[in-house]
């Protein structure tokens, strides 16, 4: 199977006045094309970091980081946006929607960014509400829909570019159980359609949907288990 | 809790020190202009009050419209001020002045000193007009011929001190010399006065042919007595002019009543006009000094306070846009049971402090540009006279003023908040609720865009005069001062310095095409017999043969005055405005009918026409003229042709001195007297392009408070759409579109306003530049430029900053 990321001794550290925090120690590990990744720890042990560099925000201060067969640790910020915007989605545990824009519209907005034909959009975007079971919320804005339904929204706008890779970051943390549930069914069914998923979290419970769970510690993997 | 407003306050300011800096300066700019102007305007509405009996004294005006040309003057006959004493009981007391001659050269030790600020007064002067005397007794001073009364520091400058003038003897060059006896010493003139001089000579030695009621050659003033109103005295001159003026006049022109003139399209009119309203409302010919203008002062007024609103507006802006930072302290205090009131104080509280400290920054920016205001605008305002009880009142109440004008929405703004709803957190007042902020920016940008196009306007039309066709050449001309030599000398001095291979031709020229030098205008008729219907006016200067080729005239028709033509003495060159008055298709060889001093009738043949040239400012048409031979070598000009100036002007200099020892040697070049026209125009342009600075400094300011808030407040957002793949470029231009979009609108509202100030100032030019499309067209470019410059700090550093700080913040 295919290896769509690995990193090799990944390091970052943060530097205030004059303390220097080790956030990624040396950092290992692939994740192959289909996967579904759950990584775990505690507070403060780097995951969030961890995901942000994946998700090429953030640029690693060591090591290497292979994405798709290419070496990406040293890109600017441009080619960084330039990959990221085709190539992966993210689900965040507070939604992150924008506030100002409908259901629709924040759907609509990575297409805008990809310059994908007002048309062609339509066509995606309705797709992928109908398919998430909001199309009859469209026209509405983020502050009158639940939780569950916000987070189904969230997810929608990651995959309506059809990313190969999935970034998660505590999706069901600011949901109740039952509206967690459907959420985790929901990136269950993009995975088995083909769709790699990174997903943080502390749930055990959400955990086990995964293939693989890898925890760390201090910026570094600790144990790795295949649940499969 | 007083302590306790300050105590918050005080930290806040400290906490937010950009946003404190930005309110501050603006305020302080906002302030600072605010009392320069103050200054300024309270400095014009003074003028003349100085005199205990301002709101009484009036000048009689003069309106005449005779054969085409309009004479509005400030000046009127000589016997007017008594006939209104004699006849009117109303009248309490009438004083003239005569500043015709000019200037005097008087005699100090060896040396001859040019005095410009001198004239000739009725012994009445000091009874109308209020000068407290140091030394002497000025209601006897001048009952005698040969007396003079002199200021505080004319008497220092010539005596030492003021107490050793009173009885000396001053030499004067009036009729080559003359003797005055000093029998008063006064303190100097206010500078505010319409007119200032320094020397007051006794009437009796005017040499004029007295009783004239026809010759407008004395300002005169009238006191009424209390109660009297003027707009109803007026009416009384109908019956002067049919009484005094009408018997004369039909002396010399066929004329049987007034309404006969007046149906010939002739008029003539007097009026008394209000002593402290002459220096903003008057613009008449032959003033005694150039006046302002009311219009300036309310153009000023309207400036000052706008910008101060700006100023004032910014400080809304900001405070409310950064409400937010607030809130959580204002949901805490309601928690502990502060009622709304207190809150309201405790804001209002902050804004005053804030508004203290900006007036004393404000009040350093006044010290600081108050030479340079000074200086751009004429007047010897000092920042000492803002210590005197009247202005400190209005600088202690300022600042409370403009701290309840600034502080008033945002205190009732933000002490609105729910507590609940503040402490949730859930309170956003973002991009949302913005109307009010978007009205704000918009009257800020309109008000900058106004100014800047009337700046524009003003430097174009200063230009167009600059370089508008005249009619002659006002380059590369030296004009020489003759008066006080004798005048054998000066045609030796001419034919001397004619042969310098540096001047082309040179030319007796006492008649200059500048506003102030000489003028002399009289009646001509195309007939024998002078009728209404065959007369007309128009100026009648005598030139030498030179003088069309010394100042670059052109001949339109005939031929230039000649040595050649023995008959020449009764030639005369007319322009182009006189051949169309007289109805002459074909003026060669016309005649033209006046009549001399002594009444003896005079006959010139017309043998050119001159291209019309503007021998008064260009906000006047080109009137009638006439050019006749004759001797008036008061001055002389020169057309020379080398870049050395100094040089030329060193070496014409030395030519003089030598000639006539002691003597003060005084030129100037045609084209600085040209440009000294336009003085008025040319401090306007100034002052309007510091206010355009300055509202555009404050709306800038303004705007980038505001996008700093913007920016902060869309972090997320920004933070969300670079996650999903937005370019910096698409931050950029997400965050600016919508002040784009505020500054076009502001751009549309503020062309038409401009468009129409500007069309009403350029009226008062016959000769105007046109309010062309781009000067609009540019200023909203400019405005835009100016605003996106502004914004794209904020939003650049907004969108190159890592997302993932802004996410994390959940």
């Amino acid at each position: 199977m295919k290896t769509i990321i690995s990193i090799t001794d990944l390091e970052k550290f943060y530097s205030t006045d004059e303390v220097r925090t080790i956030a990624l120690n040396k950092l290992s590990f692939k994740v192959n094309e289909g996967e579904f990744v759950a990584i775990m720890g505690p507070s403060g042990c780097g995951k969030s970091t961890l995901l942000n560099i994946l998700g090429l925000l953030d640029d690693p201060d060591g090591g290497s980081f292979i994405f798709n067969d290419i070496e990406v640790s040293d890109f600017n910020e441009r080619k960084r946006a330039n990959l990221r915007k085709h190539n992966i989605g993210f689900v965040f545990q507070s939604f992150n929607l924008i506030d100002e824009l409908t259901v629709y519209e924040n759907v609509e907005l990575p297409l805008i960014y990809t310059g994908v034909k007002p048309d062609e959009r339509k066509k995606r975007v309705e797709e992928v509400l109908e398919k998430m079971q909001i199309m009859h919320r469209r026209k509405h804005f983020p502050q009158q829909l639940s939780g569950g339904q916000q987070q189904r929204v969230a997810v929608a706008r990651a995959v309506v570019n059809n990313p190969k890779l999935i970034l998660a970051d505590e999706p069901t943390g600011n949901l109740d159980s039952s509206n967690g549930n459907e959420v985790m069914d929901l990136l269950t069914e993009l995975n088995e359609a083909g769709t790699t998923i990174i997903m943080v979290t502390h749930s055990e419970h959400d955990a086990k949907y995964s293939h693989r769970i890898i925890r760390m510690l201090d910026g570094q993997k600790v144990t790795e288990n295949v649940l499969v | 809790m007083i302590k306790n407003y300050f105590k918050i306050a005080w930290r806040n300011l400290l906490k937010n020190k950009g946003f404190t800096a930005i309110n501050i300066i603006g305020l302080s700019l906002g302030i600072g202009c605010f009392i320069v102007i103050a200054m300024f305007v309270t400095d014009e509405l003074s003028y003349d009050r100085y005199n205990e009996k301002a709101d009484r004294i009036y000048r009689i005006n003069s309106d005449i419209l005779f054969g085409g040309t309009n004479l509005v003057m400030a000046v009127s006959a000589d016997p007017m001020g008594e006939t209104l004493k004699n006849d009117y009981p109303e009248v309490e007391q009438y004083t003239r002045l005569y500043a015709s001659d000019g200037s005097k050269l008087i005699k100090k030790g060896l040396e001859h000193i040019d005095e410009k600020k001198v004239v000739h007064v009725d012994s009445t002067f000091f009874d109308v007009f209020t000068l407290p005397a140091l030394f002497g007794n000025t209601k006897t001073a001048l009952t005698e011929p040969n007396t003079v009364v002199i200021t505080k520091s004319a008497a220092e400058r010539y005596y030492g001190s003021p107490e050793n003038a009173v009885g000396q003897m001053l030499e004067t060059d009036d009729n080559g010399n003359t003797l005055y006896k000093v029998t008063a010493v006064v303190e100097d003139m206010p500078k505010n006065s319409h007119f200032t001089f320094d020397f007051f000579f006794s009437m009796a030695n005017v040499n004029y042919d007295y009783g004239n009621y026809l010759s407008h050659n004395f300002h005169t003033y009238v006191v009424l007595k209390e109660g009297t109103d003027y707009k109803k005295f007026n009416k009384n001159f109908i019956d002067v002019i049919d009484k005094y003026i009408l018997p004369q006049a039909s002396q010399f022109m066929q004329i049987s009543s007034m309404e006969e003139f007046e149906k010939s399209g002739n008029h003539v009119e007097y009026s008394l006009f209000p002593l402290t309203d002459i220096h903003l409302r008057s613009d008449r010919s032959i003033e005694l000094n150039a006046n302002s203008s009311i219009q300036y002062v309310y153009i000023f007024s309207a400036a000052a306070l706008f910008i101060l609103i700006l100023a004032c507006i910014n400080f809304m802006n900001l405070t409310t846009a950064r409400s937010s930072g607030r809130a959580k302290e204002v949901g805490i205090r309601k928690v502990l049971g502060t009622e709304r009131k207190s809150l309201i104080w405790q804001f209002l509280t902050e804004s005053t402090l804030i508004s203290i400290l900006a007036l004393v920054i404000g009040l350093l920016f006044v010290w600081l540009s108050l030479d340079w205001f000074n200086g751009i605008s004429g007047k010897e305002m000092l920042i000492n006279s803002l210590f005197t009880p009247k202005y400190l009142v209005f600088i202690l109440v300022l600042p409370f003023i403009i701290g309840a004008l600034a502080g008033i929405y945002p205190a009732f703004f933000m002490s609105s908040f729910k507590p609940i709803t503040v402490l949730k957190g859930k309170l956003s007042t973002g991009h949302k609720k913005n109307t009010l902020r978007n009205f704000l920016v918009v009257f800020q940008f309109a008000t900058s865009i106004i100014l800047i196009v009337g700046t524009v306007v003003i430097y174009k039309q200063l230009q167009h005069i600059q370089t508008a066709k005249i009619g002659f050449d006002k380059d590369q001309v030296l004009v020489v001062n003759n008066s006080g030599i004798p005048t054998e000398t000066r045609q030796s001095l001419k034919n001397e310095i004619e042969q310098f291979p540096e001047i082309e031709s040179a030319s007796f020229a006492g008649f200059l095409p500048v506003s102030g030098s000489s003028r002399s205008d009289t009646t001509f008729s195309t007939e024998t017999v002078m009728t209404t219907s065959n007369a007309f006016n128009m100026q009648y200067w005598r030139v030498d043969y030179d003088y069309l080729k010394t100042l670059g005239m052109e001949l339109v028709d005939g031929r230039n005055f000649s040595p050649s033509f023995g008959s020449d003495s009764t030639a005369m060159i007319i322009n182009e405005t006189a051949a169309k008055l007289a109805g002459f298709d074909n003026p060669i060889g016309k005649k033209l009918y006046t009549a001399d001093g002594d009444e003896s009738q005079l006959v010139y043949t017309i043998i050119g026409v001159v291209k019309n040239f503007n021998y008064e400012s260009l906000r006047q048409n080109v009137g009638a003229l006439s050019f006749r031979l004759g001797n008036n070598s008061w001055e002389t000009a020169y057309r020379f042709n080398t870049t050395n100036v100094a040089g030329l002007v060193d070496k014409i200099q030395s030519k003089y001195n030598a000639a006539v020892p002691g003597m003060p040697f005084e030129y100037q070049f045609m084209d600085e007297s040209f440009d000294s026209m336009y003085r008025q125009e040319r401090r306007v342009g100034k002052v309007a392009l510091t206010f355009a600075l300055l509202a555009i400094i404050i709306a800038c300011l303004g705007l980038f408070g505001l996008a700093t808030y913007i920016a902060e407040q869309r972090t997320k957002e920004i933070g969300i759409r670079k996650v999903l793949g937005a370019s910096v470029a698409n931050i950029i231009k997400m965050l600016s579109t919508d002040f784009v979009k505020l500054v076009l609108l502001a751009f549309i509202i503020a062309t038409p306003i401009a468009w129409w100030f500007m069309n009403k100032w350029l009226q008062d030019f016959a000769f105007k530049i046109d309010l062309s499309w781009w000067i609009f067209a540019a200023t909203g470019i400019i405005a835009l430029l100016v605003a996106l410059f502004t914004l794209s700090f904020q939003a650049i550093k907004a969108a190159l900053s890592n997302p993932t700080k802004s996410l994390r913040t959940e």
